[in-house]
């Protein structure tokens, strides 16, 4: 799970320490908009080898949420 | 003994960027949210062209070839046969290519067309040129690739606006004698289920410009837009560019009865920096061994393969017996991979 979240935190441009499951997508300075998600997809297929719908990534508040999607592509 | 047949070979490339720079510093000024370095970081772009108010993608191709003739490798005379490769024509109708034939007084004898694909249509022209070639149809076939998408981009779109730029490139395709084949063998892809995700909706038949369909709105991500501009779902078009480009490759290597690590280059569509580094570390290939040229001009649609191999060529990386993979893949869905013996 590391190597996921090196790579939110460099989405969000903030501390490996501030990426957890409750770290909410909306509240920091970068916003969740379209290149945070088109980067997720692409941080998330080089992690976990599934690729996920950019529109439920944009319904996703929190990285729980992201992590979430991940484990339902899993199982296919 | 070796039989030699007529086989095609690119010739010589050239290329053509208009005069107009629209810097990264231009576009943060207009989108706050976006310093230079952090549109710079993203998509490795510094800098797009852009073709002026009366500059069309024919008068992009026109110069693109005029600069070909100039570097001498063939004249205009040698031309048998236009490609133009575009999706944005000068008119309705005519063609462009038969326009082009007359500016550049190409022989009334040469055949022209138009072809309309995006960012794979450079490889698709190379296999039309290379069936025409060695079947004997034609001799030395002029490939142009020429977009304008800056005419169809909504200024305050930033999610277009800071990756594509308008550019043209002029390739000759012509016959030789050799043993060995030189451009292909070839893989095709085609997905119109995603034309959605990169369309410019209104302005021909299905929907005509009108009053509604220049309406702008604006979308989550704060990008304004009208039913008459470029729209791209980049999460779509990421999503699709990840899946497909890894397997035209690995396809193309089967076909081809060879591995990865026979490939010198591999010349993917410049779309940005982004998803090229994405690609590249999905298909594990070597930074080096996946050149990235959009620093100067963004991505140019049909003609990022051809302005990657002229400056591959121009920076002396190029040797003879450079084996090279290219792949075109977006707008369509469309796809295409080839193998080039330099």
């Amino acid at each position: 799970m590391s190597e996921f979240y090196e790579g939110m935190a460099e989405i969000f441009e903030v501390e490996l320490s501030a990426i957890t499951s409750e770290f909410e997508l909306h509240s920091g300075e970068a916003a969740w908009d379209s290149l945070a998600i088109v980067s997720t997809i692409a941080l998330v297929d080089d992690c976990f080898n599934v690729m996920l719908d950019g529109k439920a990534l944009g319904g996703c508040q929190t990285i729980a949420d992201i992590e979430n999607l991940i484990e339902a592509a899993k199982k296919g | 003994m070796s039989i030699k047949k007529t086989i095609a070979k690119i010739k010589d490339i050239a290329m053509y960027l208009p005069p107009v720079v629209l810097s990264n510093f231009e576009l943060s000024k207009i989108y706050p949210e976006w310093p230079s370095e952090k549109i710079y970081d993203k998509t490795g772009i510094n800098e797009r062209r852009i073709a002026g108010k009366d500059q069309t993608a024919g008068d992009l191709a026109f110069e693109a070839a005029t600069r070909l003739f100039y570097q001498g490798q063939i004249a205009s005379q040698d031309v048998d046969f236009i490609i133009l490769c575009t999706q944005a024509p000068d008119y309705i109708l005519p063609t462009t290519a038969c326009i082009i034939q007359d500016r550049l007084g190409i022989s009334r004898h040469a055949g022209a067309l138009d072809i309309n694909l995006g960012c794979s249509g450079f490889v698709y022209g190379l296999s039309l040129a290379k069936g025409l070639i060695e079947t004997g149809a034609a001799r030395c076939v002029l490939l142009l690739t020429a977009d304008t998408y800056s005419k169809y981009i909504n200024p305050m779109d930033k999610s277009v606006r800071t990756l594509f730029g308008d550019a043209a490139a002029a390739t000759a395709i012509v016959a030789t004698d050799a043993e060995c084949e030189k451009i292909g063998p070839f893989v095709f892809g085609t997905d119109g289920s995603g034309a959605k995700n990169l369309i410019v909706e209104a302005g021909m038949y299905r929907v005509p410009k009108s009053a509604e369909t220049s309406k702008e709105l604006t979308d989550d991500s704060g990008n304004v837009r009208s039913r008459n501009n470029l729209y791209m779902n980049g999460a779509e078009v990421m999503a699709f560019s990840l899946k497909e480009v890894p397997k035209a490759a690995d396809a193309l290597l089967l076909k081809a009865e060879m591995t990865k690590e026979d490939i010198d280059f591999f010349v993917l569509h410049q779309a940005n920096k982004f998803m090229l580094e994405a690609l590249r570390k999905k298909m594990k290939v070597p930074t080096e061994k996946l050149p990235i040229f959009v620093d100067d001009c963004g991505n140019t649609v049909s003609s990022t393969i051809p302005i990657a191999l002229f400056k591959l060529h121009q920076q002396g990386r190029l040797k003879s017996g450079h084996k090279l993979m290219l792949i075109g893949f977006g707008v369509g869905y469309s796809w295409a991979a080839c193998l080039l013996n330099f």
